[in-house]
């Protein structure tokens, strides 16, 4: 079976997925204080740090590349962090892709624009990989570790560029592009019984005024995004390449691992190599050897402490930790049956305190690197 | 002069929106929720937004048709709801026609509008959930349902949601659209009427989150608030002298065995007192943050998540909510 170690040492792109709450922004620094203890010049691409996790990486501005990480051993100018904005991604399409200052004005101002920015989503999932694209192509790193955006499926990571490709379609946008609503709209009506029909209810449940504002935003738009289409295929180029690893990171848990499970068969479908999976926050019941023993448990605590009721106490935490292990246990060996042979595991116990260090990063190394 | 009003139960209401970051057991509250609402003879609707099926495997039933309402257990039903069967259940109310129904579900405009319109899902799916909220039985005159349950997306998601209305009434004031939309802002702004319980665990990135949407809530949505849950906590009761005791005995132990059994025994006694005051820190927090009332449900240690321990849950849940009486139950035992 595969290492994580190997992972971090055989690709130049890390992509950490799963579903919301499990540990991803954690795992993803972790693995990045790896690569750059071992000297590779490192950047991880993180959403939403706890702050002091993000103050510890050294990132204090969004949108800015942290100052590069000193403490904690690591080599200087290996190991630097950027914080994505999940709030602005929007208009930062706008900025960097408005052919010219007015254009860019005109549409930040729109206020169906204004509404629609707060409200679509996919845009921060896109901003993501668009980073990851610059980045990669910049060579200025060995190594970059990303960590994808809270989606409440795993997959919307994946298809964000798509979506947005979708809604950017020349072929559909041209519906709602001007010329049609002021001239050939109303030819349009005759024409199309379907369009007419639509457009009619449209004016109905919208107001004219309203579908101005939508009309110019799309007369904005159009243009805004020439050449949308081959950057949402170079992207997927990269997704799919060797040099690009996903990693899984699960908590034990039933719905985590039922998504978990769609996830490693859309990877697979997609082309994109599922190379790790991490279970965070795992319990394991005893050993069986040691099962037998632990019937001498409470004589042993008994002889230990002496005292009766801190002994019972004690047992009882032990058992019921024991329960959740032996689910934890089940549910995760019968999840790494469904994984590609040389996918790496590594599995993290549920640690008794928040990670927000880089000490505290490397804690967890013992785990993931576990030989 | 006017009486004080009533003590009202947190389920006299049409709605009670369920929202939280993901993964802290939202789908479960709601499910917990849903039981201890029909056990108090509400007829109740869990509508599960954008879900897989969960709370209806959560309550023991096989997840049925998207927007159709399938019994749980007495009093209980459960109905997956989603914007674009939503789009379809809606036009199909306005355009009686089916012929014309069919042709327009068919086209390609339809279906790029379903896909593409931005905020149109969300839109229609708090239409949905405003109609059966508000959905009164022709033959009988009464509500069809005593109370609607959301269990709602993640946080992010959530705020999309409950935004959207808002923010289609302002685009579209004259339209119809604007004044279905305005519907939708009065129910989720009606304090009679809607409430909205948030979902965390005692754990930073939940309680920051919490407290982001907290903070729009009580701001630019201006939606009421019904109760904080703050779900597994753990509330250990082991003496910090023995753990203490037994950290110290441990190292010298000579039996190899004994050393690592005793090692175990010392680890979760560890793991247990750690996440105790993680989440005292946290909740005391919370506490000072937020002017809701907090209902704790203690952490469940069980083998796995299925209809019985949503049973214990909304067991936890009713004692939590009854007012005057804090929860007894110290230890999370299943």
């Amino acid at each position: 079976m595969a290492r994580l170690e190997d992972v971090l040492g055989r690709h130049r792109v890390v992509v950490c997925a799963g579903s919301g709450g499990v540990g991803k922004t954690t795992v993803a620094a972790s693995l990045a204080v790896r690569a750059a203890l071992g000297g590779r010049r490192t950047m991880v691409l993180t959403i939403d740090p706890a702050k002091r996790l993000a103050n510890a990486l050294g990132v204090h501005a969004i949108g800015g590349i942290g100052a590069a990480v000193t403490v904690g051993g690591i080599p200087a100018g290996r190991l630097s962090a950027m914080m994505l904005d999940q709030k602005g991604a929007w208009d930062d399409l706008v900025n960097r892709h408005a052919p010219s200052p007015e254009i860019r004005e005109r549409i930040l101002q729109n206020r169906f624009y204004q509404h629609l920015s707060q409200s679509f989503a996919g845009s921060q999932e896109y901003m993501a990989i668009e980073q990851l694209c610059e980045l990669h192509a910049s060579g200025a790193y060995d190594l970059i570790v990303v960590d994808t955006p809270p989606t409440r499926h795993a997959l919307d990571f994946l298809e964000a560029p798509r979506r947005i490709a979708d809604f950017l379609d020349k072929r559909v946008v041209k519906w709602f592009i001007r010329p049609y609503f002021s001239a050939s709209w109303t030819t349009m009506r005759f024409v199309n019984r379907t369009a007419g029909f639509l457009f009619r209810r449209l004016e109905d449940a919208t107001g004219i005024s309203a579908l101005v504002e939508v009309s110019e935003f799309f007369t904005s738009m159009s243009g805004l995004f020439e050449g949308f289409e081959p950057r949402v295929r170079r992207v997927y180029d990269l997704l799919r390449s060797p040099d690009t690893a996903f990693v899984l990171v699960a908590t034990p848990e039933e719905q985590v691992l039922t998504e978990a499970e769609y996830f490693c068969h859309q990877v697979h479908d997609l082309g994109m190599g599922l190379r790790g999976v991490i279970f965070n926050r795992a319990h394991r019941e005893l050993a069986p050897g040691r099962r037998e023993l632990a019937k001498e448990l409470p004589a042993l605590l008994q002889r230990l402490l002496g005292d009766a009721a801190s002994v019972d106490a004690l047992l009882e935490n032990f058992q019921r930790y024991d329960v959740v292990g032996r689910g934890d246990g089940l549910r995760m060996e019968s999840f790494r049956r469904l994984l590609p042979k040389n996918a790496a595991v590594a599995e993290v116990p549920n640690l008794n305190s928040d990670v927000h260090s880089v000490a505290g990063l490397r804690a967890l190394h013992p785990y993931l690197f576990a030989s | 002069v006017s009486l004080p009003a009533a003590p009202r139960s947190l389920f006299d209401r049409r709605l009670l929106i369920v929202a939280g970051k993901g993964g802290v057991g939202k789908t479960t509250i709601a499910c917990a929720l849903g039981l201890v609402a029909a056990q108090q003879g509400k007829r109740t609707l869990l509508a599960e937004v954008d879900g897989v099926g969960r709370a209806a495997c959560l309550l023991g039933i096989t997840p049925g048709a998207i927007g159709e309402a399938h019994e749980a257990r007495p009093g209980l039903s459960v109905m997956s709801v989603e914007g674009s069967a939503a789009l379809a259940e809606y036009l199909a109310i306005i355009v009686p026609v089916r012929r014309v129904l069919q042709v327009v579900f068919s086209s390609r405009i339809y279906q790029y509008f379903v896909a593409a319109a931005p905020g149109l899902k969300e839109l229609m799916t708090i239409g949905k959930i405003w109609y059966e909220a508000e959905r009164v039985d022709e033959a009988t005159g009464e509500h069809r349902w005593d109370l609607v349950i959301v269990d709602a997306p993640a946080t992010g998601h959530s705020l999309q949601y409950l935004g959207m209305p808002r923010a289609a009434h302002e685009v579209f004031r004259a339209g119809l659209v604007g004044r279905e939309s305005r519907r939708l802002v009065d129910l989720l702004t009606d304090a009679r009427r809607t409430a909205v319980c948030l979902v965390t665990t005692a754990e930073e990135m939940p309680v920051n989150e919490t407290l982001e949407m907290y903070a729009r809530l009580r701001g630019d949505l201006r939606m009421p608030l019904g109760r904080l849950i703050v779900n597994r906590t753990h509330q250990n009761a082991l003496d910090p002298a023995a753990v203490e005791r037994l950290a110290h005995a441990v190292p010298t132990l000579r039996d190899e065995h004994e050393r690592a059994l005793a090692a175990e025994v010392l680890q979760r006694a560890q793991e247990e007192a750690g996440w105790t005051a993680i989440n005292r820190k946290y909740l005391r927090q919370l506490e000072k943050a937020v002017d809701v009332p907090i209902a704790q449900i203690p952490f469940l240690f069980a083998e796995e998540f299925g209809v019985e321990q949503v049973r214990t849950i909304a067991v936890r849940l009713a004692a939590a909510l009854a007012p005057a009486r804090r929860p007894r139950d110290k230890h999370g035992k299943a």
